[in-house]
């Protein structure tokens, strides 16, 4: 399969169920709720290194926030239900309450599962703190230094899908790059997915485990690394000298194969050699997103 | 989907009619007939069925509309657990007195000791929504525990007195001083309003839990609140100060 000359390889990425939340930030200015988002999704790449995987959903016109104030939408993932409540908290409590003029808010409702954040912030408040429900939900009202800092008691949570992934491999870095902007930008605010990589682009892919040190989980795909042709089994073709990946993360599998949808056909593009996906032979994670399947099985011109 | 039961008034009655057990126990599931059943006292002397002063009709849905002239009517949806419960016209004394939970909304006006307590009540509202968008009379949302009252017009003398906790929005003027007694209750007025002695001023502010109440409020009963209501500064008194002090007056500055 050929989509623009760009080869699609007959493969799969292999993704894993996560648990998700939606976190809503809004601020007196969208600039001020970005800040607060951008600090909350700071160091939330891999659970493997960050505990957590995090990103901007999208912008939220004021029409579509609890309190009419422009706001972003957060996307928190887990691996686990354990893992959510400490993870919000903290994040949520050193990122957003301490940030000017932001409000807090559930973006999962209807989520079955509930998970406490603003009921265990409100100790922030020693004593001072006060409650509203509006709508049968329960609002914290913690003084601030600035007025007030309100959150939501309880957050939504259901499982998600985590691990989503393409490669552009390409004939060089600079055509890589490009590719990789192109995908990313195809993706970035399409509800119910991120990207949790710098730019939304991955340069240091991974395989399980190490040569060398057993205790290593992750450590460079040296399959894919154009330096290492010459010495190591390389699954690259002799003409690509630059690979990146792209790691989309969602609330279910159908965003995440409407994301990958858009991403490779914006990646495919001159310069592009092809896109392939990473999987682990399909035992572990129990989706699998098949590029051929995805990008249907006809040839684009 | 139903509309759910319409009771509507025969004609008005000739005695002060107490509604007080026709919603206080479960009735969303209840046919018609069967909530036509239930006692209506008139007076404090004798009572009669529901049925004998309304015509109860329709299928139960978890609404209810009563439809006529209520003024003549006392503690309609006094206790109310469940439900929506709309009154067309206007009501009489003590109108959701003691709910737990449901909605009220009345769009004419309601007597005396809306959404307050019974005489000999410890605690007035412990849930749920009562919407006035007429006025109210004295002691609206009396020691309330929890829930919401809205008032659309003006409040009477006393409004929020002995408010244990829970929020009282009244969007015309208050009569007289508000909040008396209160321990945690919140009070937000956007029309004329008097600040108790025992209330202390502490800053001017945009409280953000009010933009989402507020604009709740505008959505779901279709209430005229102004963005600059919504977003809108607001002077924020403690008290009250004779009490627990925990509470507070929010004014709106109309800036």
């Amino acid at each position: 399969m050929n989509i623009r000359g760009v080869f699609i390889e007959d493969t799969f990425a292999e993704a894993f169920t996560m648990r998700v939340a939606r976190i809503v930030i809004t601020g007196r200015t969208l600039r001020w709720a970005r800040e607060a988002a951008l600090k909350l999704t700071g160091f939330a790449t891999s659970v493997i290194g960050c505990k957590v995987e995090a990103g901007i959903e999208r912008e939220l016109p004021e029409g579509e926030t609890p309190d009419g104030r422009p706001g972003i939408s957060v996307l928190l993932m887990t691996m686990s239900k354990d893992d959510m409540p400490k993870r919000l908290i903290e994040r949520i409590g050193q990122t957003v309450l301490t940030c000017p003029t932001t409000a807090c808010y559930d973006g999962l409702p209807h989520a079955p599962d509930r998970v406490g954040v603003g009921s265990a912030l409100r100790f922030f408040g020693d004593g001072f703190q006060a409650s509203k429900v509006i709508g049968g939900e329960r609002f914290w009202r913690i003084p601030v230094m600035e007025g007030e800092f309100l959150v939501q008691e309880k957050f939504g949570m259901q499982k998600g899908v985590g691990g989503g992934n393409f490669l552009i491999l390409a004939r060089s870095a600079e055509a890589a790059l490009e590719a990789a902007e192109a995908g990313a930008t195809a993706m970035s605010s399409r509800p119910g997915v991120i990207l949790p990589f710098p730019g939304g682009v991955v340069r240091s892919g991974s395989k399980v485990g190490s040569r060398r040190i057993k205790s290593m989980i992750a450590s460079t795909n040296d399959a894919f690394c154009p330096t290492l042709r010459a010495v190591t089994t390389s699954s690259l073709p002799s003409e690509v000298n630059s690979v990146l990946e792209i790691v989309i993360n969602g609330v279910d599998a159908e965003a995440i194969g409407a994301a990958m949808r858009a991403g490779i056909d914006a990646a495919c593009r001159n310069g592009v050699v092809a896109i392939t996906a990473g999987n682990y032979g399909g035992k572990l994670g129990p989706h699998h997103f098949h590029l051929r399947k995805i990008m249907g099985s006809e040839e684009k011109a | 989907m139903t509309q759910g039961l319409v009771a509507r008034l025969k004609s008005l009655p000739a005695a002060r009619a107490d509604f007080s057990e026709v919603l206080a126990t479960s009735w969303v599931g209840t046919p018609a007939g069967e909530l036509a059943r239930r006692r209506v006292h008139l007076d404090g002397r004798s009572s009669v069925a529901l049925g004998d002063l309304c015509e109860v009709k329709g299928e139960p849905a978890g609404r209810i509309r009563f439809e006529g002239d209520f003024s003549r009517v006392d503690r309609l949806a006094a206790g109310l657990t469940e439900g929506e419960v709309v009154v067309d016209g206007s009501v009489g004394r003590d109108a959701g007195a003691g709910m737990a939970g449901g909605s009220l909304e009345i769009m004419g006006d309601a007597g005396s000791g809306a959404g307050g307590a019974a005489p000999e009540a410890r605690r007035g509202m412990t849930g749920g929504e009562l919407v006035v968008h007429g006025s109210v009379g004295s002691e609206a949302g009396r020691r309330m525990r929890r829930g919401l009252v809205v008032i659309g017009r003006d409040a009477g003398a006393d409004a929020g007195f002995e408010m244990i906790a829970g929020s009282a929005i009244i969007l015309g003027s208050a009569t007289g001083e508000v909040g008396i007694w209160s321990k945690r209750g919140s009070i937000v007025a956007l029309g004329a309003v008097k600040i108790p002695i025992t209330y202390r001023y502490a800053c001017t502010y945009e409280p953000a839990y009010l933009r989402v109440m507020l604009r709740r409020l505008r959505t779901r009963y279709s209430l005229p609140l102004e963005d600059r209501q919504l977003a809108g500064r607001y002077r924020r008194y403690s008290g009250d100060l004779a009490d627990l002090g925990r509470g507070e007056i929010l004014a709106w500055s109309a800036e």
